[in-house]
């Protein structure tokens, strides 16, 4: 939690005026009771309207000054939470930024989105309540009790003993229903998981006619969650009742106990009504701060959590060296890779060159490895054992911003993103013409695409959800065709093509990309057979490497593959 | 839905509890009229302690106990009320969802497929939160709010009728005051609304796609975006809660003002009436006070409790929106259970689509005899789960019919039609709980021996006997930690142990790694043996085996035939074929 400190250092000034101003409008209330106390003493006691007048009009000034000191507290105290969460969304997002595929696979991107949205705002509302109540109210109660000490101190007693007494039931029923009141989410949780099982395995359901048993585990599950939430709020609906009964025995002690002493003429009737507004306030402070401890224990594990997030740092190291372009080739000596926290390598001992010029196939089934291959390529990931030279240097010496700009990488998931299409192909050459452009489209077989749409400066809706697959993926390619990359990688990117499209495609890019090395990696033989080098990933082995004629003849799943996929019946 | 309507469906849940809100409503005008005894029992108290020498301690004691005696009356009845309450509340919100739910499960296929699921979930589990918060919780605030004000009122009335109106014509000063702020802030807070949904599309859209900003080194551009945006957030966020927060400083003064105002007036009228027959005394004036701040409590609360109430009226109407959706056509009276059909399947002169303005599928033919093999071929996307949706019933047809062994689906029940077909579909889909239970779905009662080996049959016994527990795992919700092709597999042996006359098979297209592929491929042609089966087919040599092939594009079926007849033909399909060995 340290970690955010920082954020609200541009907020000192506010982050101290703004409980101070609350202080002086607690402090203000706390007069009130006196003023109130001498009205009744002298001025109704000695029948002074001057008096009256003159005490009512310092309640309306208390309640003015009270007013304006409030609002400037209100001012600093939202200055400074929007200022600190401001600065705290920014500076989290650039860290994002620099967090390689490793950090984002382990953290994962809902709860990054979550952190970045939902938790910055708990801690945005946690500040802005601390800054504004967090001094105020115990202030209130204790200033309620050293007044009442001022008053009369065998009276005041009464105040010792109730404010522990009332802060165990209030803390008390606070911490017991905390804890239970997870309990009652996870019910929700449960219900709420039902629901989307339902929803996802509709036509399963129904298929096999589980309809009604699926109705009565609801209700099971439903039935709990009532339960619990009945037996919290049991518990809870204690507070009132509770709270109502102190302060209330309390103030018939503190009259009782007054009626003796102004008998005894060590007090006056309107120090006792001073007394006892006074155990009035006490308690709509300390519910106050009960539910700012909630708010701020919230915000606390919400700043927890974002802070961890700082706290995780890029495990990828860059050289300085720029890349000028890809002269002889790609090799790979000996790879390994484990991603972190698996217990098993997902590459094993792969060596192979790619030459300029070349296309390499990659084919193996889903988990064989295959995007783990082509991911080391662009330095998503290091390789964890082994090492990859480019053009005869380590790839890690080589500077992260200048071996980028020379891969075009079409991943498996085709992402693109709110804005026209230009501004989608920008990505690729942030200073492509249009030309450019429509020639990367026009190998991508997406001019037709564009054509539809209405033209580069159509609009792509949020993650191109206005596209259909096929058009996504076709656009996705040309994005990494603008950049004309030394290495282009299509990673399965042509899965949601018809395979006259696809065929059609893979000609262009064959046509146009013959200085370039290209990788394809596919699940479909029809994809590879053709490329100047296949190799065939088996749980992470390079089990064969070769050309399509040589791998039929030597590769058995390879061939297995082959038959399944155009064979007569095996 | 008309907001009214909802409010009347709404009522109907509630009516069930009928009694326990009487006795509810009864114990909240007992708790209002006790607490607004406390005070008046206090203040004649005080009124009892003149000044040295001059306090009646002993009628004192007797006012005090009966105050504590009070007191604790309205403790309990306090509780009470507030555990009636909730058990109603709770008890609504439990026979709303279980409504929700019985009918989610009712519903036309065609609402789950055209509705968001996320859309549906918030229907059940949000919804109802809010209709529940701001209704059933709101409704009580007010009732009791609405009577501590007419209490007070009238208690204040008796007491001294001048200094009450000074109280009921000042008092609605802090209604206009945060009624003013609301409406000017309103603008405030859609403005903020709509930058803070900028910031989270832009977040989104980032964050779900980070590893693409990483390929294309895009960061600095995506952080200037959100720069900009998160600067304009944090100025309209600064305005939105500065300007509300303004409401309760100044609802304060309001209700400072009037307090002093009822000082000065009750001390003005006890200098005036001191030594009368019946004297405005000092107990008076602070049992007044004590009601003016119990007067204009509720008025802050009643304004902040409408606003729920709107919200959970429109929650309402959402839910009843689910709750009230038309059921599937029920099964007629007469409908058939027609038992283990022979798998004869006819389809005459079907014409279907999803909506009006857009024809799929338009006067399809077509005789399969049992036994036959249907496969279903075209790209991805054009529409090929509309036949299973068909077949299945989960969509009836708009024109034409289809029968099973000579007898129209619709004059059968849902049930028997769907306990014909076997259907293995590439979205897997596993309940949570065991691999047992989930082999066993389709029949409850199976034996282990059954069980065991229906999963050897379809390949999957070799690695369930790997996993931890055996056939006793526990897969999570939706399949856990099994890869999709072992989910799959355990799919395919829920079949497998059941295995009905008729299949609807769908062959993977990309998730299974090939070894696991080749066990599916072998268990598909196991379970075809003998069997009438439909497969949406990606795989040459399951086409050529087939008997008939569907020719599917763009939603529509536009040839039928079998493989060498629809090479023959020159069409779609034989450009399809034959791309997939155009050399590149």
């Amino acid at each position: 939690m340290k970690k955010l400190l920082k954020f609200i250092k541009g907020y000192k000034k506010e982050s101290v005026l703004g409980p101070l101003f609350k202080l002086l409008e607690a402090a203000l209330e706390l007069i009130v009771p006196l003023v109130i106390a001498a009205l009744i003493d002298k001025g109704i006691g000695s029948s002074d309207h001057g008096y009256i007048v003159r005490s009512c009009l310092i309640l309306v000034a208390l309640g003015a000054i009270g007013l304006a000191f409030s609002v400037t507290a209100q001012y600093f105290a939202a200055k400074a939470s929007c200022g600190f969460s401001a600065a705290m969304r920014s500076s989290l997002f650039s860290h994002i930024g620099t967090l390689s595929y490793t950090e984002l696979d382990t953290i994962g991107s809902s709860t990054l989105i979550t952190r970045i949205t939902a938790d910055s705002n708990q801690v945005q509302t946690g500040i802005n309540l601390t800054l504004r109540l967090l001094l105020r109210s115990p202030f209130v109660v204790f200033g309620a009790m050293i007044m009442a000490f001022t008053v009369d101190v065998q009276s005041a007693i009464t105040f010792a003993v109730v404010i522990p007494v009332l802060s165990i039931v209030v803390f008390g029923i606070m911490l017991i229903t905390m804890p239970l009141y997870k309990k009652v989410s996870r019910g929700v949780d449960s219900i709420l998981s039902k629901t989307r099982e339902n929803l996802d395995g509709a036509r399963v359901i129904r298929a096999f006619c589980k309809e009604d048993e699926e109705i009565s585990e609801f209700r099971e599950r439903n039935d709990a969650l009532t339960a619990m939430q009945k037996f919290v709020g049991k518990i809870s609906s204690l507070m009132n009742p509770l709270t109502y009964i102190i302060i209330n025995l309390a103030i018939i002690a503190l009259i009782y106990s007054g009626a003796i002493r102004v008998e005894l003429g060590e007090l006056t009737q309107g120090e006792v009504v001073a007394l006892y507004n006074y155990m009035s306030q006490i308690l709509v402070e300390l519910i106050k701060l009960a539910n700012l401890i909630i708010t701020i224990t919230k915000s606390a594990a919400a700043a927890n959590r974002i802070s961890a997030v700082f706290e995780t740092e890029s495990s990828m190291k860059y050289g300085d060296e720029k890349f000028t372009g890809l002269k002889d080739g790609i090799s790979f000596n000996d790879v390994s890779l484990c991603y972190k926290n698996a217990a098993e390598t997902s590459l094993s001992d792969i060596s192979f060159e790619a030459k300029r010029g070349e296309t390499i196939g990659v084919i193996g089934g889903t988990g064989s490895g295959k995007t783990s291959l082509i991911n080391l390529i662009p330095r998503f990931y290091d390789a964890t054992k082994g090492e990859i030279t480019v053009d005869g240097k380590p790839i890690s010496s080589f500077d992260k911003e200048s071996i980028r700009s020379r891969i075009g990488v079409v991943p498996q998931k085709a992402a693109l993103f709110e804005g026209s299409i230009r501004e989608n192909m920008l990505w690729g050459k942030a200073d492509a013409t249009d030309e450019e452009i429509n020639r990367a489209l026009a190998i991508a077989q997406a001019d037709k695409v564009v054509m539809d749409k209405g033209g580069l400066d159509a609009h792509i809706e949020e993650g191109g959800r206005n596209l259909s697959g096929g058009q996504r993926q076709r656009l996705t390619i040309a994005r990494a065709l603008v950049r004309n990359p030394d290495i282009l990688i299509l990673d399965d990117s042509a899965s949601a093509l018809d395979y006259a499209t696809d065929a059609a495609l893979r000609s262009a890019i064959a046509e146009s990309t013959k200085e370039s090395l290209v990788f394809i990696v596919s699940q479909r033989a029809s994809s590879v057979m053709h490329a100047d080098k296949i190799i065939v990933l088996d749980d992470g082995k390079a089990i064969g490497i070769g050309t399509h004629g040589e791998l039929l003849a030597a590769c058995p799943l390879y061939k297995e593959i082959y038959d399944t996929q155009f064979g007569e019946v095996v | 839905m008309k907001k009214n309507s909802s409010l009347g469906r709404a009522l109907k849940f509630i009516g069930r509890y009928k009694l326990l809100m009487a006795i509810s409503a009864f114990f909240a005008i007992g708790i209002v009229a006790l607490t607004l005894i406390v005070p008046i029992l206090i203040g004649d108290s005080i009124d009892l302690i003149i000044g040295k020498d001059n306090v009646d301690i002993g009628k004192i004691v007797k006012l005090l106990i009966t105050a504590g005696a009070v007191v604790l009356l309205t403790s309990v009845l306090q509780w009470l009320m507030s555990a009636i309450n909730n058990k109603i509340t709770y008890n609504v919100v439990r026979d709303m969802r279980n409504a929700a739910f019985q009918k989610l499960e009712r519903v036309p296929i065609s609402y789950i497929d055209t509705n968001a699921k996320g859309d549906i979930v918030s229907r059940i589990i949000s919804d109802v939160d809010i209709f529940a918060d701001g209704l059933l919780l709101g409704f009580t605030q007010l009732f009791t709010g609405v009577l501590t004000i007419i209490g007070t009122l009238v208690f204040m009335l008796i007491i001294d009728w001048k200094i009450a109106l000074v109280v009921v014509i000042l008092t609605p000063l802090s209604l206009f005051i945060a009624k003013f702020i609301g409406t000017r802030t309103h603008s405030m807070f859609a403005e903020r609304q709509k930058t803070n949904g900028e910031a989270t599309a832009h977040i989104n859209e980032s964050l779900s796609e980070q590893k693409v900003i990483i390929a294309f080194s895009h960061e600095d551009e995506s952080q200037k975006k959100y720069d900009e945006i998160n600067d304009r957030l944090k100025s309209s966020s600064l305005k939105a809660i500065f300007f509300s927060s303004l409401v309760n400083p100044t609802t304060r003064f309001v209700n400072n003002v009037v307090y002093a105002a009822v000082a000065l007036a009750g001390a003005f009228t006890a200098v005036a009436t001191a030594g009368a027959a019946t004297p405005f005394t000092v107990g008076t004036l602070t049992c007044l006070l004590s009601y003016t701040n119990q007067y204009t409590k509720p008025f802050n609360e009643i304004s902040g409790v409408l606003t729920e109430f709107q919200n959970a009226l429109a929650a309402a109407s959402r839910m009843f929106e689910l709750i009230d959706k038309e059921p599937e056509i029920a099964d007629s009276e007469s409908a058939l259970d027609i038992g283990e059909a022979k798998g004869e399947v006819t389809l005459s002169d079907v014409s279907f689509s999803y909506t009006k303005d857009k024809k799929l599928i338009e006067d399809l033919s077509l005789n399969v005899r049992d036994g036959q093999r249907i496969a279903i071929v075209g790209p991805t996307g054009c529409g090929k789960t509309t036949v299973i949706n068909l077949l299945m019933r989960f969509y009836d047809v708009d024109k034409g019919s289809i029968s099973v062994d000579g007898c129209d689906i619709r004059s059968m029940t849902r049930r028997s039609l769907r306990k014909n077909y076997g259907m293995v579909l590439q979205e897997t889909w596993l309940s949570a709980g065991t691999v047992r239970e989930n082999i066993a779905m389709g029949k409850p009662n199976a034996t282990d021996e059954e069980i065991i080996a229906a999963a050897k049959a379809s390949h999957a016994h070799g690695f369930i006997k790997r996993l931890k527990d055996g056939y006793d795992t526990v897969i999570g919700e939706g399949g856990g930690s099994l890869s999709l092709g072992q989910k799959q597999l355990i799919c395919i042996a829920r079949i497998m142990l059941s295995l009905p006359p008729m299949l609807i098979l769908d062959e993977a297209t990309s998730s299974i790694d090939t070894r696991t592929e080749i066990k599916i491929q072998e268990a598909f042609r196991t379970m075809m043996k003998g069997r009438t089966s439909f497969i949406v087919a990606h795989r040459l040599s399951t086409i050529k085996n087939a008997d008939v092939i569907l020719v599917m594009k763009d939603g529509k079926i536009i040839e039928q035939g079998n493989h060498s007849e629809l090479l023959k033909r020159g069409g779609f399909y034989s450009e399809l074929y034959n791309s997939q060995f155009a050399k590149i």
